[in-house]
């Protein structure tokens, strides 16, 4: 007797029922539950039950008589259909968007999109017929690799539970170190998933990207009911959701001003003109004043555009850009054609 | 239980599909149910023999597959799929916010089909204004302009015309395109369309289209290659020439987590990384990012070139 089979003719048999079904009702009737002994039938019958519960089928426990000796159990109708919705074309179509969204697995609780919209289809029907436009032609390519982090992560955020993790920071203490952190929110930036919240090693509120979490997330305290904290009501997410490397404090903190090429300035103001002071230029090129905190940092990003950048002020930061150059020209050697 | 809940879920929701749109195709069900013909065939087989107690003929789920149409009766019961868990509840309200962040898509009609699940099941257990300010997806913002035009080319089929720049040659310059899909993958939008120049399909990064412009001319694209996805993407093919570096401490934790590179080898405390690449010019600019720190071990033209490329760069600054 097939498990699936049993567990489609319990729910059929609760669900058409018109009073509570005793035990042994259940037991003569369903075959997959007849050959067992009782003892065997009534642990069968648990796990099957809470199984069904854990997928969100309504099964409820009632005396089914009026000294509430025995009980029995049913589904309610009304608490098992889900309601049917008329949605428009272009309704499902932007559904059926979503669908390709939630099988990329690319945010969390991807898995559980998809099964809500697994039990929307038959409102949706079929998408082919549709006549679906250039935009389903959107595709999501699977990528999440953390997704059990992601789920656990956004979980504890909206739930403000105060979780803990292993993480293996890239800063200068390389030491994976138990961390434990009061997620406010979670961000993805080019591909990668990070945390932010309150960090209780550090005192204060940082990013965590999510791939550098060595250990299960865990809450802190699984036995408590949370909320663990409040999110500061100031907090923004975007306030975070984009910390450059040159913006991690380590150096005293100055403006730089770099002017770009006409080849690579729409680019640079594309990426950052939302975030620094950009002023075009006649020749199409254009000027970025940058906040710096870290200059090796900002050096290599002005030096990963070759001579699309240069810098033209502070003086002193002209000075180490050369510097930095005839360092690379050492390291390359004497040329060979010399 | 995984494997088992999945198909749990599938045959509560398969039954009121048919139900509702009797004579239905099996490959339209396969279709919706992302399942092969032989799975959907077993599944309807176990419908068949599903129903009430006594389980004699007139108690079971009547299924009937007539020229690949299927009618199922005798099944009122499952007239409607299972209610969502709250989980999956917050679960598409997130994917339904994410999607709008992530495409900039015209969102009134996500945000209706939202408003009327809301209406019919009450609303999520997590508000739906925390879980919006739960996730954000910053970066991708700004080119949405140049996506909404790719996705207005894709729907009329017409040529695109655009300035793109090429960051393996590091070099912007002007093409004729026909758009065939859209792909969010790796944390970027790329367009796959065929390119008028090479003659090939081609993939290009969203974000490096400078401008789009639908031209007026309208093309058929070769049969099935709208269909095609453009993943796996493709991360250390082994082909082009071979190159090496030898990185230092402490750019050599960052090393360990680039993609780039098909062989990392320890040296002492440093890490020796070999990619291959067709191209060079875009790695003179990585390795002009990565600065003194990292050695070039081999080819002796890349030194070459970066050599020149560094001298270039130190005249701006005489």
């Amino acid at each position: 007797m097939n498990k699936a089979e049993r567990l489609i003719n319990l729910i059929a048999m609760l669900l058409e029922a018109n009073r509570p079904v005793t035990l042994d009702r259940i037991r003569s009737s369903i075959p997959g539950y007849q050959q067992a002994s009782m003892a065997s039938f009534k642990r069968m019958f648990e796990r099957d039950k809470s199984e069904l519960r854990e997928m969100g089928v309504p099964i409820q426990v009632e005396p089914v008589d009026a000294f509430g000796e025995e009980v029995g159990y049913r589904i309610l109708k009304e608490e098992y259909y889900l309601p049917e919705i008329a949605f428009t074309p272009e309704e499902k179509v932007a559904l059926l968007l979503v669908n390709r969204l939630s099988s990329g697995e690319v945010i969390p609780l991807s898995r559980e999109a998809g099964a809500a919209l697994l039990k929307l289809s038959p409102d949706l029907g079929d998408g082919s017929r549709l006549g679906l436009p250039g935009s389903l032609r959107y595709r999501f390519a699977a990528q999440a690799e953390y997704v059990e982090h992601l789920n656990r992560l956004w979980e504890a955020a909206v739930r403000r539970r105060t979780v803990r993790f292993v993480y293996r920071s890239m800063g200068s203490d390389a030491e994976a170190r138990e961390r434990r952190v009061d997620p406010y929110g979670l961000y993805m930036d080019r591909g990668a998933w990070y945390v932010v919240g309150y960090c209780h090693m550090r005192e204060q509120i940082r990013s965590f990207r999510v791939s550098r979490i060595v250990s299960e997330v865990e809450l802190a305290d699984p036995s408590g009911e949370g909320p663990d904290f409040s999110r500061p009501s100031d907090f923004k997410l975007a306030d975070y959701a984009r910390i450059l490397p040159w913006e991690f404090e380590e150096g005293a903190e100055y403006v730089a001003m770099v002017r770009f090429s006409p080849k690579m300035a729409w680019l640079v103001e594309r990426d950052l003109g939302q975030i620094y002071r950009f002023r075009h230029q006649e020749d199409g090129g254009g000027v970025l004043e940058v906040t710096v905190h870290n200059e090796d940092a900002f050096l290599s990003w002005v030096l990963s555009f070759a001579e699309d950048a240069e810098v033209l002020s502070p003086p002193e930061l002209r000075d180490k850009v050369k510097e930095r150059l005839i360092r690379i020209l050492d390291r390359l050697g004497e040329d060979a054609s010399a | 239980m995984p494997e088992l809940e999945e198909r749990i879920n599938r045959l509560l929701s398969l039954v009121p599909y048919v139900i509702k749109h009797q004579g239905v195709t099996l490959d339209e069900l396969c279709e919706v149910y992302e399942i092969s013909r032989e799975q959907l065939l077993k599944d309807l087989q176990l419908i068949f023999l599903c129903g009430q107690p006594d389980y004699t003929p007139a108690d079971l789920i009547e299924v009937n597959i007539d020229e690949d149409r299927v009618y199922i009766s005798m099944a009122d019961y499952f007239a409607r799929p299972l209610r969502f868990t709250p989980a999956e509840l917050s679960g598409l309200y997130l994917a339904c916010s994410s999607l709008m962040k992530l495409s900039g898509l015209p969102s009134s009609s996500l945000l209706s089909a939202m408003e009327k699940i809301a209406d019919a099941l009450g609303v999520a257990p997590v508000s739906p204004e925390d879980i919006e300010k739960s996730v954000d997806m910053p970066s991708l913002i700004p080119e949405h302009g140049v996506l909404a035009d790719l996705s207005r080319a894709l729907e009329r089929r017409r040529v695109v015309e655009m300035e793109y720049y090429t960051y393996g040659r590091d070099e912007l310059a002007r093409r004729r395109v026909h758009p065939l899909s859209l792909e969010f993958g790796m944390g970027h939008w790329y367009l796959r369309a065929w390119d008028e120049r090479s003659g090939e399909t081609r993939v290009f990064r969203v974000d490096r289209i400078k401008e789009a412009r639908i031209t007026r001319k309208a093309f058929e694209p070769p049969p099935g290659e709208e269909e095609k996805p453009l993943s796996p993407f493709r991360i250390g093919e082994l082909e082009g020439t071979e190159v090496r570096l030898r990185f230092a401490p402490p750019l050599t934790r960052w090393a360990r987590e680039q993609k780039i590179f098909s062989k990392v080898e320890e040296d002492g405390d440093c890490l020796v990384c070999t990619l291959y690449a067709d191209a060079l010019t875009w790695l003179e600019r990585e390795l002009l990012r990565y600065g003194p720190e990292v050695e070039v071990i081999s080819p002796p033209h890349l030194k070459e070139r970066l050599r020149r490329r560094v001298h270039d760069i130190l005249s701006i600054y005489e």
